[in-house]
């Protein structure tokens, strides 16, 4: 009972950073229909800047920078991979842009941090809380209160500011969003920071858990990505539930069966998704339309 | 106040509009009346920059704005209430009216008092009143109507272009549509209509443009157009 409410815990972790990375899927998704298939790469490199950071400036410092380098590279990315896409309504450019784009992000952390994990430094104290007789480390709940507190934050902005709500009116319907005086393109690139951002977010608070390192996006995102399709791409806090069903899942098995299948229900579920949503995954038909 | 010259436009290489030039004085109402197809919402939709102008002049105000993104046009005061509606759904009435009002909020144009325009717009359509907190996806279709229209007119547009306000609704309610337009007239909104009821958009109008094949083929004061046979054969007998 006792090691099931542990490994609950360390589940329920792991679960609320695939949640928070799908939530940064459905915030381009909704705008643009489109999706930063580089979003596991923006997350290792919000981390691995961190880490750079980190030594300089020390951890609360270091916090802000991360969040705007996301911002950035998210903007990059959107320009760069995602514009002309839209622009000419191709259904697949993007897809391969941003993949592209992922991998030459990759390299270049290779280049610059090699590839090597590396040890993140933690905010926090690294000894864990004895809490009704199971161990929790307070960077494992620092995860779980930032993760919550970055979504309901994009939440208020978007429910109570009236940028916000322009973001909200370009996903209703971006022509009608034009005609109010909002800049709909720019609307798109603003989502797509910051969902590199929410992602380079994820990245530092999970580094002091996991170790970094330029190898540590590919599974993260591909993984989160299975959670945003199954948590729903257009809105809603599925994610975080279907997040946490995975997390929950991947270290039960990692405990039951063997840390080599950890990563196995994850790719389970993504393979279950692409069989069984083969065409309708983008809502292509979406962007067919007008 | 806006004046168009041989406007011509279409969807990618299909030519809808041939040469379409006509002109909405300030202090006007006019209307673009025309059978389905004519090309009156390919029209509005270039007017209002939603596509591209293949050639022609829209000049508003003194400048012309032929090829401006759309959100640039809006910020030089043309608002459009798009023909069907397009709400945003997921978002309160109040936030739908809030947002005609975005370049005022955002300082693209000039604030002036949105909280009492926004009273203003509650009092011409009680009915939003009622409902300010509730969804627009939830509207029926006539309140619909009339919140476009009064999102439209929180821009305190300097040009207003209606695509068919009274489309889908109710006879009791088409006949509420027009006596709002009538109303906004009286306040001396500039204003583009275009309608499928033809004799009672020509019956509000001060001057008339006459659409057929994406071609300006008769255009009058509203009072001789309606009493020219040839247009009573045409589009008498489709809608009183
Ligand atoms: N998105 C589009 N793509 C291609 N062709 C279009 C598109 N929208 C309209 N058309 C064509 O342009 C022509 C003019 O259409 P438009 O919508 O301007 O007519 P309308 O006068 O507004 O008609 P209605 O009274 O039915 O609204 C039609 O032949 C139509 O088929
Ligand atoms: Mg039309």
């Amino acid at each position: 009972m006792q090691i099931l409410a542990q490994l609950l815990v360390s589940g329920i972790a792991v679960g609320m950073i695939y949640g928070v990375i799908a939530f940064g899927y459905q915030l381009t998704f909704a705008t643009s229909k489109t999706l930063n298939f580089g979003q596991g790469e923006a997350l290792m490199l919000g981390s691995l800047v961190g880490l750079t950071v980190v030594s300089i400036t020390g951890y609360w410092i270091m916090l802000p920078i991360v969040l705007a380098f996301g911002l950035l590279q998210g903007s990059v990315v959107e320009r760069l991979g995602v514009r002309q896409a839209i622009k000419t309504k191709s259904e697949s450019g993007w897809i391969m842009a941003t993949i592209a784009l992922g991998i030459i992000f990759k390299n270049m952390a290779e280049n610059i941090w090699g590839r090597d994990a590396l040890k993140f430094p933690s905010p926090l104290p690294e000894a864990p809380i004895g809490f009704m007789g199971v161990n929790v480390l307070p960077m494992e709940i620092a995860i779980v209160v930032g993760a919550l507190a970055l979504m309901l934050a994009v939440e208020f902005f978007n429910r109570r500011s009236i940028y916000g709500k322009a973001v909200v009116a370009t996903a209703n319907d971006r022509d009608a969003a034009g005609l109010m005086g909002i800049n709909t393109s720019l609307v798109i690139t603003f989502s797509y920071a910051l969902s590199s951002m929410t992602a380079a977010f994820a990245g530092v608070l999970v580094a002091p858990v996991t170790l970094t390192g330029a190898n540590m996006g590919g599974a993260l995102g591909l993984k989160a990505f299975a959670v945003a399709i199954i948590g729903g791409l257009s809105s809603g806090m599925g994610v975080v539930v279907g997040g946490l069903i995975l997390g929950i899942t991947e270290t039960l098995t990692g405990y039951y069966v063997s840390t080599g299948y950890k990563d196995v229900p994850g790719l389970v579920l993504l393979l279950l998704v692409l069989s069984l949503k083969p065409s309708g995954l983008f809502g292509v038909a979406t962007i067919k339309k007008v | 106040m806006l004046k168009v010259e041989k406007l011509v436009a279409g969807y990618g290489k299909v030519q809808v509009l041939h040469d379409v030039s006509l002109e909405v004085p300030e202090g006007t109402l006019v209307t673009l009346i025309g059978s389905n197809g004519a090309g009156k919402t390919t029209t509005l939709r270039a007017l209002s920059g939603m596509i591209a102008p293949q050639s022609g002049r829209i000049v508003m105000d003194g400048a012309d704005i032929a090829g401006l993104p759309t959100h640039a046009i809006t910020r030089r005061g043309m608002a459009h209430s798009p023909e069907g509606r397009r709400v945003f759904s997921t978002l309160s009435v109040a936030d739908n009216l809030l947002l005609g009002a975005f370049p005022r909020v955002t300082g693209a144009r000039p604030k002036g008092d949105v909280a009492a325009d926004l009273e203003r717009m509650y009092a011409l359509f009680p009915r939003l009143s009622e409902r300010r907190t509730q969804l627009a996806g939830t509207l029926s279709g006539g309140e619909q109507q009339m919140l476009a229209m009064a999102r439209a007119l929180m821009l305190n547009p300097k040009v207003l272009l209606l695509d068919e306000p009274s489309m889908g609704l109710a006879p009791r309610l088409v006949e509420e549509v027009f006596a709002t337009i009538a109303r906004l007239k009286q306040q001396r909104v500039t204003m583009l209509l275009v309608e499928q009821f033809a004799m009672a958009a020509l019956e509000v109008a001060d001057f008339g443009y006459v659409l057929e094949n994406g071609r300006v083929t008769a255009s009058g004061p509203a009072g001789v157009l309606r009493d020219d046979p040839a247009v009573r054969a045409a589009y008498l007998g489709q809608h009183g």
